[in-house]
């Protein structure tokens, strides 16, 4: 695949001028700011400032009981806010060996693929918008509602639905007959919808001339560059996590990979993973098994530095931390998928026009509230200062 | 009514400031602007990127420190009248990110209540409020336009 | 007719024409927007809204001074473009085709160039807070390429725009020739007496029919191929809006317009998407804007409404275009021109 590509050798050369765009700009959904380095149209390079929305999140968990710790981890990021409950309790369950009743862990699943849902439909609704395609992306936006108003019902809140707790899951958010139903159906409905969606933007003669053959990343590049989760399997790079997960392990579904690496394969490899999702959540429905939803049986105690992964909608995210001998949360790390993301995102838009780089850019599908760090190497030693030292110590362009 | 207020109650422009929460509100804003379930032009209100356009400023989410002079300087280009509705918890006070802090203390990273940093005409609290309450709020910063000179 | 009453008629049919085409087309994107919507299954704004209202509200915004390089200049090449597009729309009115050359095809053509020249003014003047110069720490030790030269989003649109008039005008010159040539003139009443050579001779009441539209002869009905989608790039409408795509440029030049001169610059905008529509109108049909014989005035008012209503369809349907595809749709759009320039001469 590099071969194909000969825009992309490393070569020296002249930029002709910067564009910069953002904080606050129509493409991006987020704050950050996206440097291109531009000849003519042509993008030689680009670089991406995501430390914009820097709230310090990691330094907050530190010394916080366990359970209020997981108000914030759901805060970490508005889109995939199930992923970071989820994987939070997945820590300490896995250092302290809590056991989790299987029901529970079932609802888990159904509420990390409705979520998985809502932020692969908001992909399309954010690409089609850069794209300049209304119609599809308010198409998209609608929906994308089956499954927020299903989260609310689960949970009782459109965004933060806060299932996970230590040991199951809110008692609230179990399934009761009715909501089963209700879910079956409305997965039936979107299923048609959402067919009939895909179908017509497959067919769209210029939206297919816009993403074809735009932003390459080859499997070479993904795996040198770190792209993970549907921005890695669009590039060939065959990898996902859910196959290890013991949370997945009863249901059976297909790992979407595709070869050609370019922005029309990682929409339709996310195209494609939203029929998996329906699959697996028809299984957990279905197969529900009885039982109680939460295990009470545990006590925060002294907990070694532990990791958790889990494959999420963007691709891997880890969180590790240790309790100390009071159950006080210390040293909270989060790597969030998107991090790994980035390197891949500023190397896929080079050679492409200015406009075509920022589609490229948003179907890596960037989210990047969660990665902000900032390491300074003085006189060989490291250490972590935060942006706003930075910026005391060398100062601030106007 | 005079024609002025008519107009003002007529066409009303908003742009949202992302200001850095966890961007849960900035997608329900979005929603309230995108999804045709909610469809905030039907309520006249239309959706700009431009300060220079704009009416109405909405932001979400808590000030981090890098999108402070942005703000102040976005709110300074938006021409009189202007009402800024604040949308979320993040703005109004802070949220977790503010008020649950661990051994920190305080959160120096956090600009939070913009009532410090702007004057603040509408708040919708909520974490994220849902996008009814975002058009009922962003409708509600109308009156101070059109009393307004 | 004595030069004297010629002169107040003239100035008269002029002065009704752009205050009822203005009012008029301040309403025409409301429907735009209420079409659009409703292909987007949603109600939509009200249809004064986006148009009447939206300009009234910017008049009584407070004046604020642009941030442009030279802020005169700037403030001045929105009037102008109101100016040249109220012109424009007077080659659709009967009492100007006496005047000189204003009643031929080279008019019309030269004031289209200024007024793609004017967005390369603007762009090249606006400095918008949005691009380079927002406060942001992105400058750092690490950071890449220190030193290059930072443009401000607005200068790029002015570069794409410069493209644009070098290739994006080209099919709306070639459509607009066709008429001519089926009329065999340079003159606009020849080519609307051979479509409706009854106008001349109609009373002020009367409601004179064309006989024979070029629209629908086969270099006619060829010709609006290239005649709409010009009219979408000259109006920077999507798929062609590369020069004020909102995902890279946000608006382009007209970024710093506020209050009133926003307020002008929407009254530009809508006056060309009504005038280039009337133009059609007379041209293509033969159904001149005519303030004098108020039916054929009303119902040339009413076809007008057709090239905006496919415009907002079009829009609805499409997504941006890069110069990757402009250029090759653009060379197509001039070769269909060309063929039905061809088909005319052979009439
Ligand atoms: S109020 Fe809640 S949902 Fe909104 S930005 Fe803040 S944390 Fe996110």
């Amino acid at each position: 695949m590099a071969s194909q590509n000969p825009v992309k050798q490393k070569e020296v050369v002249e930029i002709e001028k910067e564009l910069s765009f953002g904080p606050i700009h129509p493409a991006l959904l987020e704050p950050y700011r996206i440097r291109l380095f531009v000849n003519d149209e042509y993008v030689e390079d680009c670089e991406l400032t995501v430390n914009v929305a820097y709230r310090g999140i990691e330094k907050l968990f530190e010394g916080l009981p366990i359970e209020r710790a997981l108000v914030i981890a759901e805060k970490v990021c508005g889109i995939c806010s199930n992923v970071h409950a989820f994987n939070a309790v997945r820590v300490i369950e896995g250092g302290l060996n809590i056991e989790v009743p299987t029901r529970a862990s079932y609802i888990r699943v159904l509420v990390h693929e409705i979520q998985r849902m809502t932020s692969h439909l908001l992909f399309f609704g954010h690409a089609f918008e850069v794209l300049g395609h209304e119609t599809f992306a308010m198409r998209s936006f609608l929906l994308r509602e089956t499954f927020m108003d299903l989260m609310a019902y689960i949970g009782g809140n459109r965004v933060m639905a806060s299932v996970p707790i230590i040991g199951g899951i809110r008692p609230r958010a179990d399934l009761t007959e009715p909501l089963k139903k209700t879910i079956l159906s409305r997965l039936d409905e979107f299923e048609d919808k959402y067919t009939d969606y895909v179908n017509r933007i497959m067919a769209d003669p210029m939206v297919m001339s816009r993403l074809t053959g735009v932003g390459l990343l080859s499997k070479d590049e993904a795996i040198k560059w770190y792209a993970t989760g549907p921005t890695g399997r669009a590039s060939g790079w065959d990898f996902d996590l859910r196959r290890d997960m013991k949370e997945y392990k009863p249901f059976d579904f297909k790992v979407i990979v595709l070869n050609e690496g370019d922005n029309k394969a990682r929409v339709v490899a996310r195209a494609l993973e939203i029929f998996e999702s329906i699959k697996i959540m028809r299984q957990v429905v279905k197969n529900l098994p009885e039982g109680p939803v939460v295990n009470r049986q545990w006590i925060a105690g002294k907990m070694d530095y532990t990791i958790a992964y889990i494959e999420t909608y963007r691709g891997e995210l880890m969180h590790s931390y240790g309790l100390d001998e009071h159950g006080l949360i210390r040293n909270y790390k989060i790597r969030t998928p998107t991090i790994t993301n980035l390197a891949a995102m500023e190397q896929a838009c080079i050679g492409d026009h200015v406009t075509d780089a920022m589609v490229t850019i948003a179907s890596c599908d960037p989210c990047l509230t969660c990665c902000t760090r900032a390491e300074v190497v003085e006189k060989g030693r490291s250490r972590v200062m935060t942006d706003q030292e930075v910026v005391r110590n060398y100062g601030w362009r106007h | 009514m005079s024609l002025k207020a008519r107009s003002r109650r007529n066409a009303i422009h908003a742009m949202l400031f992302y200001s850095g929460g966890c961007n849960g509100c900035d997608i329900e804003v979005a929603n309230a602007l995108l999804s045709p379930r909610y469809d905030l032009e039907q309520y006249k209100v239309l959706f700009t990127w431009n300060p220079r356009e704009a009416d109405v400023l909405i932001v979400s989410g808590i000030i981090a420190w890098q999108l402070l002079e942005p703000l102040k300087k976005i709110y300074s280009m938006i021409p009189n009248p202007k009402a800024v509705v604040a949308i979320g918890s993040c703005p109004i006070n802070g949220n977790v990110y503010k008020n649950l802090v661990g051994d920190i203390g305080v959160n120096e990273d956090i600009f939070a209540p913009l009532d410090n940093i702007i004057p603040v005409d509408v708040k919708v609290p909520g974490c994220p409020p849902r996008p009814e309450d975002i058009l009922e709020g962003v409708v509600k910063g109308v009156p101070k336009l059109v009393e307004a000179p | 007719m004595d030069t004297i009453s010629f002169t107040l008629l003239l100035i008269a049919s002029s002065v009704i024409a752009i205050v009822i085409a203005t009012l008029y087309s301040l309403v025409l994107p409301g429907i735009e927007r209420k079409v659009q919507a409703r292909i987007q299954q949603r109600i939509g704004p009200p249809i004064l809204t986006p148009g009447f209202w939206s300009v009234i509200k910017f008049t009584y915004k407070e004046k604020v001074e642009p941030i442009a390089q030279m802020p005169r200049l700037y403030k001045c090449s929105v009037y102008l473009g109101v100016v040249v597009v109220a012109f424009l729309l007077l080659f659709s009115t009967p009492y100007w085709w006496a005047v000189l050359s204003w009643g031929s095809i080279l008019g019309i053509v030269g004031l289209l160039k200024i007024e793609e020249v004017i967005y390369v003014f603007m762009g090249s003047q606006s400095q918008s807070i949005l691009s380079t110069s927002m406060p942001m720490p992105d400058l750092a030790k690490g950071s890449k390429h220190i030193g290059t030269r930072r443009e401000f989003v607005e200068q790029h649109s002015a570069e794409r725009a410069i493209k644009m008039m070098a290739i994006g005008s080209l099919p709306i010159y070639l459509a607009l020739i066709v008429p001519f040539v089926v009329g065999k003139s340079i003159l606009i009443s020849d080519v609307v007496s051979f479509q409706n050579p009854a106008f001349f001779s109609a009373p002020w009441y009367g409601l004179p029919l064309p006989s024979h539209p070029i629209l629908f002869t086969v270099p006619g009905f060829l010709a609006t191929i290239p005649f709409f989608l010009g009219y979408t790039i000259l109006l920077n409408e999507k798929p062609f809006s590369i020069l004020k795509a909102k995902i890279d440029v946000i608006e382009g030049g007209v970024l710093e317009y506020a209050s009133t001169l926003r307020a002008a610059y929407y009254v530009m905008r809508n006056l060309l998407l009504f005038a280039l529509s009337s133009i059609f109108v007379t041209l293509f049909i033969g159904i001149p804007f005519d303030p004098f014989t108020p039916f054929v005035f009303l119902l040339n008012m009413l076809l007008s409404i057709i090239l905006p209503v496919c415009l907002a369809v079009l829009v609805a349907f499409s997504p941006i275009l890069t110069f990757r595809q402009i250029y090759p749709v653009a060379i197509g759009l001039s070769a269909i021109g060309v063929l039905a320039m061809i088909l005319a001469v052979s009439i």
